[in-house]
């Protein structure tokens, strides 16, 4: 290979696009050819300080107007799919998708049951343990009603002494069903009273061996605002043995602009994972 | 140039690509970004929220880069997501849905560019680092620093057709036959074009970096 030759192929050779011959053609030419090195040297400096450049994330307002003008568009549809005799979806449907979305593995559980309850054949799916897949196939069942409580807790404006009522009542349960486990980590997620989200929190700790649950938290954590949710949902992860959660902690555990209490209580709970 | 693109349709038989990263897993019982465009297209209109789900944080990404500006790039990707919904008649069955979302986010982009004259305004790069999400970067030193507000002047003195293709290339995980889908040419011209902007892109960082030595 010469010169001209090994230069054309340079960007593919640093972008790993080459295949391992011409990989190796490039890699002899370089060894002996001081000028390509020099060309070598410079575009990988310059691709590797374009890789260092800050990866810039979106702020909450766009997943907020993209989901507000997906429901709009399925409102303007909802005349003709009455014509149609479709059954009916809850109207949260796509709410609770997002509370549940960013944290990977709820994302996984989440895509796959709501994505295979619309428009999938109902799959099982393989590498999960039976008991987990009876868990999702549950949580399919339970998607109307999940999409209830969304309605409830913040549509309807209910009193927050009657959605801590609510809460607490599940507390008594020795074996509260999917739909109240579910019930809880929407409240977790959505409910605008600190009070009401550190009982759901509560209410969510003798469950928290099922994965859905910590996942569930785990999703949750990144939108909380309040430190004192905040430091209760790492010490739930960590009480858990939740290994899922390190990355989440890793990240605020690093974050300058959160309290410091919420910080020290991340880099606790990863000397502990 | 992209300015004067007539109306949205995939229509470009250059789309008709099969992506691996598309290709169905059947070790997850999760949909490919195909299937579920396809049911978008179907009327099954929350598979939107999956796609979006996966695909935006990359296209966000891209979008920054692209016009230096982080809202501007959010109205971008807004945009394009509602154009999939009000187009998703024309999604075809064959085509590749991150060739045809780029192609609809540069379709976008170029609008914004018509309408805001042309040329990106100078990145302020505290403007790309002021998301809490990016906290980690507040605390990086001065030298770093300096070096990102470099190389973004470096990307902004390229030409927006040289940025589009060498950000394709390197950040968002396409291969050739798809960059040329989107770009609409052929997989050769669109490597050229990728190397080509890389060049450029090293001469004028290079320059920059001696200017501030000197
Ligand atoms: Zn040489």
């Amino acid at each position: 290979m010469n010169c001209t030759e090994t230069q054309e192929r340079l960007p593919d050779e640093l972008s790993g696009r080459l295949d391992p011959a011409e990989t190796a053609e490039v890699r002899a030419h370089l060894a002996a050819c001081p000028v390509c090195r020099h060309e070598h040297s410079a575009l990988g400096q310059t691709l590797s300080a374009l890789d260092t450049l800050p990866i810039a994330s979106p702020s909450p307002a766009l997943r907020r107007n993209c989901y507000a003008m997906l429901e709009a568009e399925k409102r303007s549809l909802a005349p003709t799919r009455a014509a149609a005799a479709r059954p009916s979806r809850p109207a949260h449907f796509s709410i609770l998708r997002w509370i549940l979305a960013p944290a990977g593995v709820a994302a996984l559980v989440c895509g796959g049951f709501f994505a295979g309850t619309r428009f999938a054949p109902p799959a099982p799916a393989p590498g999960l343990d039976p008991a987990t897949k009876q868990e999702l196939a549950e949580l399919r069942a339970r998607v109307d009603s999940v999409g209830q409580l969304v309605g409830m807790s913040l549509l309807q404006q209910r009193s927050t002494s009657e959605r801590l009522q609510n809460v607490l009542a599940t507390l008594d349960q020795r074996n509260p069903g999917q739909k109240v486990i579910a019930d809880l980590i929407g409240s977790l997620a959505l409910d605008p009273s600190t009070n009401v989200r550190l009982s759901a929190l509560d209410a969510l700790y003798p469950h928290s061996n099922q994965p859905i649950v910590r996942s569930g938290v785990l999703a949750t954590l990144p939108r909380e605002q309040n430190p004192l949710v905040q430091v209760a949902m790492i010490d739930f992860l960590v009480a858990a043995r939740s290994h899922e959660a390190v990355p989440a902690l890793e990240q605020l555990a690093r974050n300058d602009t959160i309290d410091h209490a919420v910080r020290e209580a991340a880099k606790r709970g990863l000397a502990q994972l | 140039m992209l300015a004067s693109y007539p109306d949205i349709r995939v229509t470009s038989p250059s789309f008709v690509v099969n992506s691996p990263s598309e290709a169905v897993d059947p070790a997850t019982d999760t949909l490919s970004d195909h299937e579920l465009m396809l049911a978008v297209r179907d009327g099954e209109l929350d598979a939107l929220g999956e796609l979006f789900e996966r695909h935006h944080g990359p296209l966000f990404g891209f979008l920054v880069k692209l016009t230096g500006q982080r809202t501007a790039a959010e109205d971008i990707v807004q945009t394009v997501f509602q154009r999939m919904l009000k187009y998703r008649h024309t999604y075809r069955d064959e085509g590749s849905f991150t060739a045809w979302m780029y192609h609809l986010g540069r379709r976008c982009a170029a609008d914004y560019f018509r309408r805001h004259q042309a040329t990106p305004a100078a990145t302020d790069p505290a403007d790309l680092q002021d998301h809490p999400d990016e906290a980690p970067h507040a605390g990086e030193n001065a030298a770093v620093r300096d070096d990102h507000a470099l190389l973004h002047t470096a990307l902004n003195r390229l030409d927006r057709d040289d940025r589009e293709v060498l950000l394709l290339s390197r950040f968002q995980e396409l291969s050739f036959a798809e960059i040329a889908g989107i770009l609409e040419c052929s997989v050769g011209a669109a490597k050229v074009r990728a190397h080509r902007a890389l060049r450029e892109l090293r001469d004028v960082y290079f320059q920059l970096q001696k200017q501030k030595l000197s």
